[in-house]
């Protein structure tokens, strides 16, 4: 089912210009089949362009474009029948009604499943019998997800499927891509919502500005980020402030918190068990805070 | 009522592209009436004879107004135009009020203003001193081209303040249909449907002893009688409808949730029909509703041209000027006129074949053609879909239009062929209908954001050249870029198929050739 390689999504150096504007500037992605891969970046870094150069709606100016093992662009038609899409800006028909609009697109993909249709409608809590036009945002943005779902692609294209959803519906749609990967699909899901990555991608990649900034395993990229510890010791702590990677100590005799370099990690432990430790917390670095690393200093910019 | 002057100020920006375009259209009509008629009937003598042919005319007399009105040239400008420019003037102020009501509520727009420090009636109050405003400015420009044209000034200040009248009947009539329905489009249906009953009831009024015109406001315009008897007191009659209908929609509008209506939208099905399944399903449930309304509109439209033919031969004995305007001449004067009118109608279905293949650029801005072309349908599918549904959907339109001439004019004269001959001349001019609609086509193929503004100069370029090429003297290479010069004007002309043929081809190498620039294009911007 899967290509050889192993992966659903290949793109290295891909560029593109919208007239002057360049919105991708050398990004690279790597897929791997049956993962759920994080694509994350604030708004504007380029996610919507690469995902439209991945339906082949748009060309790309320069770079490879892999995607389960053809052209975006010359294999159109055939790689979208192994594939389902939710558009970030979900437009319908105002006058078609949301169940209509389901089966339309499920048609043309080449059939849904009605069973799982109609089970994922009741998930969604969405009636289909109302026209388009009296949807909100999030309903619009469930109607294309209940689409997408109903199908037994292989590979989900999914761009920030969820910034219309009520928490609620949050969770029913992480249920639906866990679902998914147990089923040995693919999915892309571009996201800004870091706690949505955490919770369901295997992989992630950080673009910025159209090009890729970070990618790997969560485990990987913790590695990248600091931990937030507090201990207690038996004997005084002394020298703390020295350390390498160790970043934002309070330190009170007997009492110390603070943040280190995951990759220090080790050797601050060592220097620690020595004065008898107590009792530790670790917290384990976020999504977020690296997020904030690599935008913290494009907010500057900006401003 | 608080913040409404500022919403007044915000609207009068946004309206201030596409308001002067109706005011335009408004005065045009009024300004060549008035030349025209002057110009025709110039002594008394030819006004007497007009009275004669067309007071006894049903046809004529339900198409435009009382024929008490021909008593004066002023009046018989007001008999012919002010029906028609009734209906521009209050389609103006369905969408002034429409847009800046339910529109915006409808989009969330309205939600941005709402949650600033603005009163609750403030936006429709706003939008109805916007259209009063445009109202009042048609009622100076009509009275100006009337007074400017050379008739009486208080005939033309009741004629400018009956029109406008018309204007605010219809603005307060939207008011109240943006309240009942939940979206702008239902409420634009229920409004449409109220001008049509108006034009109806008052057709049924002149034709009869005039009680049901008193039931519609362009009945109450026209009964003012303007330039012949001057009544001030129709006015009145419009004042308090004005009054009852804006009272009633500030009532409705404290009543009622932001967002909703009082008619719930219906629900539909909770599945898609059989029919729903491929592209070309989906455009032709997109389009279904514009061709019906198209084919009927063409139907109608035909059918009150061929209503008059057979009453144009006495007329134009009475009138012999007109048959300058007739390709025939005196000679084949209804054949003439027919192919006259069926070109005429060509060239208004020429825009619905346009509005359709235009639909596919519309599909692509809006975001909607996304989903469509992210699925199995090639970009070749999803632009014939569309293609399919223009040229069928003109072929269709054309011959509803043949069909309404030439059963109203069989039925004049007792002739069940004319209706068949008819719609054989109408489907005569399909080859240059689609031409014009694969030039639209060309245009999004290669120059999408300029294909809107290509397309529609190409339909005004057609239309200028078939119906003013001898007034204007417009020279004869000009003239030959238009596919209507190449179509053989039937009946009077014999139908021949090379040209017919020539056109077709030509129709079909420009969409190939769109299409060439669509499938290497990037899409959706
Ligand atoms: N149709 C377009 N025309 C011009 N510029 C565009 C268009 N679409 C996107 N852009 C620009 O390209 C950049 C990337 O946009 P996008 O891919 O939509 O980012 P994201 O999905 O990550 O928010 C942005 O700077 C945006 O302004
Ligand atoms: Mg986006």
């Amino acid at each position: 089912m899967h290509a050889d390689n192993g992966a659903a999504i290949e793109i290295a150096g891909l560029t593109k210009s919208y007239g002057r504007a360049k919105a991708l500037d050398g990004l690279d992605l790597t897929v791997t089949s049956g993962q759920v891969h994080g694509f994350l970046g604030p708004n504007g870094s380029g996610k919507t362009t690469t995902i439209r150069v991945l339906l082949g709606l748009l060309r790309a100016d320069a770079g490879a474009v892999r995607m389960l093992g053809g052209d975006p662009w010359r294999d159109a038609v055939a790689l979208h029948r192994r594939l389902a899409y939710v558009p970030g800006d979900v437009n319908l028909w105002p006058n078609i009604t949301g169940g209509e609009v389901i089966d339309l697109l499920g048609r043309m993909r080449g059939g849904l499943d009605r069973r799982r249709r109609d089970e994922l409608l009741e998930r969604f809590d969405l009636d289909p019998r109302k026209k388009s036009r009296t949807y909100s945002k999030g309903n619009r943005q469930k109607v294309a997800l209940v689409a997408a779902l109903a199908s037994d692609a292989e590979l989900l294209l999914l761009d920030e499927p969820t910034s219309g959803l009520d928490p609620l519906m949050e969770a029913q749609f992480q249920q639906c891509v866990q679902q998914v990967k147990r089923e040995g699909r693919t999915v892309l899901l571009s996201s800004h919502i870091l706690a949505e990555v955490e919770a369901l991608c295997d992989r992630v990649s950080i673009i910025r500005l159209g090009r890729t900034v970070e990618s790997g395993t969560l485990t990987e990229l913790r590695h990248l980020t600091r931990t937030s510890i507090a201990v207690e010791t038996a004997q005084r702590l002394d020298g703390m402030d020295g350390l390498p990677g160790v970043h934002d100590l309070v330190l009170e005799d007997h009492h110390a918190r603070f943040d280190v370099e995951t990759a220090q990690l080790d050797a601050v432990m060592r220097r620690l068990a020595p004065l008898g430790v107590r009792s530790l917390t670790s917290t384990p670095p976020t999504l977020e805070e690296l997020f904030l690393r690599h935008y913290g200093d494009e907010q500057a910019v900006a401003r | 009522m608080n913040g409404a002057g500022h919403l007044l100020r915000f609207m009068l920006r946004r309206e201030r592209f596409g308001l002067p375009w109706w005011l335009l259209g408004a005065t045009v009509l009024v300004l060549v009436q008035s030349t025209q008629s002057q110009n025709l009937y110039d002594t008394p003598e030819d006004l007497a004879k007009l009275r004669e042919s067309l007071g006894g005319n049903t046809a004529v007399v339900a198409m435009s107004g009382p024929t008490r009105l021909l008593e004066s040239i002023g009046g018989e400008v007001l008999f012919e135009i002010f029906a028609f420019v009734s209906i521009v003037v209050a389609l103006m102020n369905m969408f002034l009020v429409g847009r800046h009501t339910r529109a915006d509520e409808e989009s969330g727009r309205a939600e941005l203003v709402r949650s600033a420090r603005v009163g609750r009636r403030a936006t429709l109050t706003a939008a109805l001193t916007l259209a009063g405003l445009a109202n009042l400015a048609v009622g100076v420009l009509v009275f100006a081209v009337t007074v400017g044209t050379g008739l009486p000034v208080a005939g033309s200040v009741l004629f400018g303040a009956a029109l406008a009248g018309v204007g605010c009947v219809f603005a307060a009539a939207t008011a109240v249909a943006v309240q009942v329905f939940e979206n702008a489009r239902a409420a634009y249906g229920a409004v449409a449907l109220v001008l049509g009953a108006a034009y109806v009831l008052r057709a049924a009024g002149d034709v009869g002893d005039g009680t049901l015109s008193w039931l519609s406001p362009i009945g109450w315009g026209q009964r003012t009688f303007a330039y012949v008897d001057n009544r001030w007191w129709p006015l009145l009659v419009m004042a308090a409808a004005i009054g009852a209908a804006v009272a009633v929609a500030m009532a409705m509008l404290g009543r009622r949730d932001f967002g909703a209506g009082l008619v719930r939208p219906r629900l539909g099905r909770a599945t898609a029909s059989a029919a729903l399944g491929s592209p070309l399903g989906l455009a032709w449930r997109l389009q279904r509703g514009s061709l019906i309304g198209w084919a009927a509109g063409l139907f109608l439209l035909g059918a009150a041209y061929g209503s008059i033919g057979d009453s144009i031969e006495q007329y134009v004995a009475d009138n012999p000027e007109v048959a300058e305007f007739l390709p025939g001449g005196a000679a084949d004067i209804v054949d003439g006129y027919l192919g006259l009118t069926a070109m005429t109608l060509a060239l208004i279905g020429t825009a619905f074949g346009v509005i359709a293949a235009l639909r596919a650029r519309g599909e692509e801005t809006s975001g909607r053609a996304e989903p469509v072309l992210a699925t199995a349908t090639s970009r070749a599918a999803w632009l014939a879909s569309h293609l399919v549904v223009a040229a069928a959907g003109s072929a269709l339109v054309l011959a509803a239009a043949g069909f309404g001439e030439g059963l109203a004019y069989g039925l004049t004269v007792s002739d069940a062929g004319q209706a068949p001959r008819m719609v054989g001349v109408a489907l005569g001019y399909l080859p240059s209908v689609l031409l014009v609609t694969a030039v639209a086509v060309l245009a999004i193929g290669w120059l999408p954001r300029a294909a809107t503004a290509l397309a529609w100069t190409m339909v005004g370029y057609c239309a200028v050249v078939a119906l003013f090429a001898d007034s204007f003297e417009i020279p004869g290479w000009l003239q030959r870029g238009s596919p209507f010069a190449h179509t053989p004007q039937a009946p009077l002309e014999a139908l021949t198929a090379t040209p017919l043929v020539i056109l077709a081809v030509l129709a079909a190498a420009l969409a190939a050739g769109g299409y060439a620039g669509l499938r290497r294009r990037d899409l959706g911007y």
